[in-house]
């Protein structure tokens, strides 16, 4: 009995229990579903063991969305707890842990699947290749990311979440302030997953350089792409600091070292400047995919090529050595001198310029063109103007000295999300609405899609304006309440309705696929938008080999010019198909580093070293397994592309 | 016979024992700490380009600009890490 | 040499290209990793706590003798590549198990240390100091230990199936990690030792 005690949650409530409940029940109608239909083989067959890029940028985009369920509800009740002064909805300790599962969540788990999604089912389509360069290891990322959020979300009913933010600054997060295993999950939960992400970067890093079609030089690659690869190398070089970072945090809280502590000489300063040092990276991450995206939606519903290519791509080159450069602006306050803030509040600045030079470029593709107002322009276009207002707030925040009244202020959490909402989630919303028929062969109903885009707009400038208020009026952020006197209230109270509508708007995507699935045509051809590139020169659902011939390539707007200046794309004879056979190893080894990681958080040594044992023997199988893929015969292929609606290429 | 151990490598092998002996100078000497890091920082990124370039055979790969880029890019964080966090931790704390 | 003019074989394949360029940027994401873990160490430096400083452990000897055995073993590894671009088999198998020798001798040396430092009242929980010395030298012996394994496992693997366009293609990107951990222990040596026994 007294071994399972650590297993409870610290800070039990009904709601708690109830989900408990709800999750077990779920959990148990899925396997029985799956059972009953006898789906397990096909699951088994074609998605735990697959390697297909698209399948893979599918599972993502589930997992992101389901995720972005998980991070919404945590914010309603953040936004409903504060919606009034003295409000008792929820604890201060309940508090604590939902704004930090809330940040690390959608950060980790929603936007950085979300963005992977569109990376893996896209990339490849773009470059004319037939899978990314290491189809084994994207499966591994994926898993490792899935288990890794698996293991975070457990934390809410075995063991109790974390609770000390999503940035888990030390001294807070270390075992005397924070003596519950909740921050364990933490740490080990994003080693995992962060894992899984540095793999992806490697991935596409190789897939963008060596696997382009013939023609395709990098001055000619889709915007997309190119922001593909800058994010990459992002991911490449900034999830290391991060893996440093967790580890040391791990090991404090588990082996008591002292890195940072406050006694026998730790710094828990140095947290925070890894944790940054990382964390800025990251933003540019998020949002330079993002940027790309729009380049690809403004373009093609503006009818027009993309104004200032060259320029484009040279705002993302030097915003990503700047990312690397600004780091400290995130703790001003933190005691440096003076010079050192000034030296990265320079910096700061200078980043706003690449970033400006992006709004303008697409301000004038969109001049004189005839612009669709398809509901990826929309987003498109509500992002502009809600973006830069973000950016602007951003600037101010980067003035070294007055970020001493704007820190940890609702100001911050108003500027953040002003310029994440329509940075990354507008982009991924959008993205999603545009690959949308190539992913799953269907439209998305317009209708429904603009009630869900005003919402999500409306909503984000109802949620997040009045922050900007309250936090000059000096409300902190991450306070579970306030007194009626401070006067927040009204300010509050008009968040919670924008959250009411960005909930919204969610339910009516939810709402807007189920319908779409049930009553959209099928007989949406190759190319629904008249778009402009590569990806959508293939059929429709795409065949796993992508393309039966590899395209030629030469100009930035292959498809548009192969459509409309009578250039030829496939040049070749359909040849067979090399492949790769898909492997069941990704999924069992993540699943293994699930349970070490399980083993770690409550630090039960033996299955920590089995689950080890378990990965170590993977590895070696792996090694010495001789696996030289298959082909796919000239016939099938031919085959497969004239039961495409009869038509022959 | 000959043919296994070639001049290049050789000549790589003598020359990173050089450097390591001079680096030990420092150790060895009563010279200034400026002096000594001097040293060290000539000798260290000198051994550090040689075996990048002798034995690990960066230049002849068809991809020797993308592993350049790569490797220079990772040179650049590498500093930027290294001496961000010591102008934000220490020296300008 | 022989190769300059033509592909080598660790080159030849499609896959192989994708390997050798993957690795690379692979030991960029390690320049990444390992740069945090010097600026951790540089910045704990001074933080000593009640414990001993570097100064007062670092010793000259072994220090000097891990140093010199594993610049050998980047030599041999170097010369093994060398082999199997001749297609000479039993060179190659030699240089290889001289390099895992020499890496398990290194291994052997640290292990040997850190005893020493804990001995002297150095732990892994002593200070600030300790955390960061341990854990820089800790992942790069883990590094080199994780190397051991791999080699061997090559080893195997070139006894049984010779050369081929697999096996050729590993070997040599296991020649890029070892390099790549002598550069890392370059760092070591100078900054971590000889800095703090000026």
């Amino acid at each position: 009995m007294e071994f399972f005690k650590q297993f409870a949650v610290p800070n039990p409530t009904p709601t708690i229990y109830l989900s408990m409940v709800a999750i077990g029940l779920t959990l148990i109608a899925v396997l029985a579903g799956i059972t009953y239909f006898k789906k397990w083989g096909y699951l088994w067959s074609e998605w735990l063991t697959t390697v297909d890029h698209k399948r893979i940028g599918i599972m993502y985009l589930i997992s992101a969305l389901l995720m972005l369920f998980r991070g919404g509800v945590d914010a309603l009740m953040m936004r409903a707890q504060t919606s009034m002064p003295g409000n008792e909805l929820l604890s201060a300790a309940e508090y604590n842990e939902i704004f930090t599962t809330h940040g690390v969540v959608m950060i980790f788990f929603m936007a950085m699947a979300f963005i992977t999604a569109l990376m893996n089912f896209v990339v490849p389509l773009q470059i004319g290749a037939r899978d990314v360069a290491f189809p084994r290891l994207n499966a591994l990322s994926f898993w490792l990311y899935f288990m890794g959020a698996m293991l975070f979300n457990l934390s809410f009913v075995i063991g109790g979440s974390p609770s000390s933010g999503w940035t888990s600054y030390f001294p807070l997060a270390g075992n005397e302030l924070s003596p519950h295993i909740g921050t364990n999950y933490y740490m080990i939960a994003l080693q995992i997953a962060g894992l899984g992400t540095l793999i992806t970067g490697i991935n596409f890093i190789v897939t963008i350089f060596k696997m382009r079609a013939p023609g395709m030089k990098l001055m000619k690659m889709p915007l997309f792409t190119w922001s593909a690869l800058i994010t990459n190398l992002l991911i490449t070089f900034a999830f290391p600091v991060l893996t440093v970072a967790l580890a040391m945090g791990t090991m404090d809280r588990l082996f008591g070292t002292h890195f940072f502590t406050m006694d026998n000489g730790g710094m828990a300063m140095l947290w925070a400047n890894f944790f940054w040092v990382w964390g800025h990276p990251e933003v540019y991450i998020l949002v330079l995919p993002a940027f790309g995206i729009y380049s690809e939606v403004i373009s093609t519903f503006s009818k027009r090529n993309l104004y200032g290519y060259t320029s484009m791509v040279v705002a993302i080159v030097v915003i990503s050595t700047l990312a690397f450069l600004v780091w400290v602006h995130h703790f001003f306050t933190m005691g440096q001198g003076a010079l050192v803030n000034s030296i990265f509040s320079i910096t700061t600045m200078a980043i706003a310029i690449p970033t400006g030079i992006k709004i303008f470029n697409w301000l004038f593709t969109m001049w004189k063109g005839k612009i669709q107002f398809t509901v990826p322009m929309l987003y498109s276009l509500g992002f502009i103007p809600i973006f830069t207002i973000g950016g602007v707030t951003g600037v101010m925040l980067g003035i070294a000295s007055a970020d001493y009244q704007y820190h940890n202020t609702m100001f911050l959490v108003a500027h953040f999300h002003i310029v994440i909402i329509p940075g990354v989630v507008f982009a991924m919303l959008a993205g999603m609405t545009y690959w949308w028929p190539k992913m799953f062969g269907f439209m998305l109903n317009e209708k429904i899609g603009k009630w869900a885009f005003w919402n999500i707009a409306i909503g984000t400038c109802l949620a997040f304006f009045p922050m900007f208020i309250s936090g000059l009026d000096g409300q902190a952020r991450r306070m579970y309440t306030y007194s009626e006197v401070a006067g927040f209230g009204i300010w509050n109270l008009l968040s919670f309705f924008g959250a009411l509508g960005l909930a919204m708007g969610f339910i009516l995507i939810v709402f807007n696929v189920y319908y779409s699935a049930r009553y959209a045509t099928r007989d949406i051809g190759d190319d629904p938008w008249d778009a402009r590139t590569l990806e959508w020169a293939t059929r429709t659902p795409v065949p796993e080999y992508n393309f039966a011939v590899t395209p030629q390539v030469d100009s930035r707007e292959p498809f548009w010019d192969s459509k409309y200046e009578g250039k030829t794309l496939f040049k070749e004879e359909i040849k067979d198909i090399h492949m790769p056979n898909n492997s069941g190893q990704p999924f069992i080894m993540a699943a293994f580093f699930f349970v070490a990681g399980f083993g770690l958080v409550f630090s039960l040594w033996p299955v920590v070293y089995v689950a080890a044992a378990g990965i170590a023997v993977l590895l070696f199988i792996r090694s010495f397994e001789q696996d030289d893929g298959r082909h796919i015969h000239e016939q099938e292929i031919r085959d497969t592309e004239n039961d495409k609606r009869g038509e022959t290429r | 016979m000959r043919e296994l151990f070639p001049a290049k490598q050789v000549t790589g092998f003598v020359a990173s024992l050089a450097l390591t002996v001079i680096a030990l100078l420092v150790y060895f000497l009563d010279m200034s700490f400026t002096v000594g890091m001097v040293v060290l920082l000539l000798t260290a990124f000198t051994q550090a380009g040689l075996q990048l370039v002798v034995f690990m055979h960066a230049g002849e790969s068809p991809d020797s600009d993308s592993i350049y880029l790569n490797t220079y890019y990772g040179i650049f964080i590498a500093l930027a890490i290294v001496f961000g966090s010591l102008l934000a931790m220490v020296w300008g704390y | 040499m022989s190769t300059e003019h033509s592909t080598p074989m660790e080159y030849s394949t499609e896959t192989n290209a994708l390997n050798i360029i993957g690795f690379w940027v692979f030991i960029g994401a390690e320049i990444a990793l390992f740069a945090t873990l010097f600026a951790t160490y540089f910045i704990m430096e001074g933080r000593i706590a009640d414990g001993p400083s570097g100064g007062q452990l670092f010793v000259i000897s072994t220090l000097m003798i891990q140093t010199f055995v594993l610049l050998t073993s980047s030599f041999t590894i170097g010369l093994g590549v060398n082999a199997m671009r001749l297609g000479r088999k039993g060179a190659t198998l030699t240089f290889l198990a001289i390099t895992l020798v020499l890496g398990a001798g290194f291994v052997g040396v640290e292990i040997y240390e850190f005893y020493e430092y804990v001995h002297e009242g150095l732990s892994l929980q002593t200070s600030a100091f300790s955390a960061g010395l341990f854990t820089l030298l800790g992942t790069h012996g883990a590094h080199v230990s994780f190397g051991l394994f791999w080699g061997a496992g090559i080893i195997v693997q070139i006894v049984k199936h010779g050369f081929t366009p697999r096996t050729a293609n590993k070997t040599f990107i296991f020649s890029l990690y070892w390099h790549f951990l002598d550069v890392v222990w370059i760092f070591i040596f100078s900054f971590v030792y000889l800095k703090g026994m000026m």
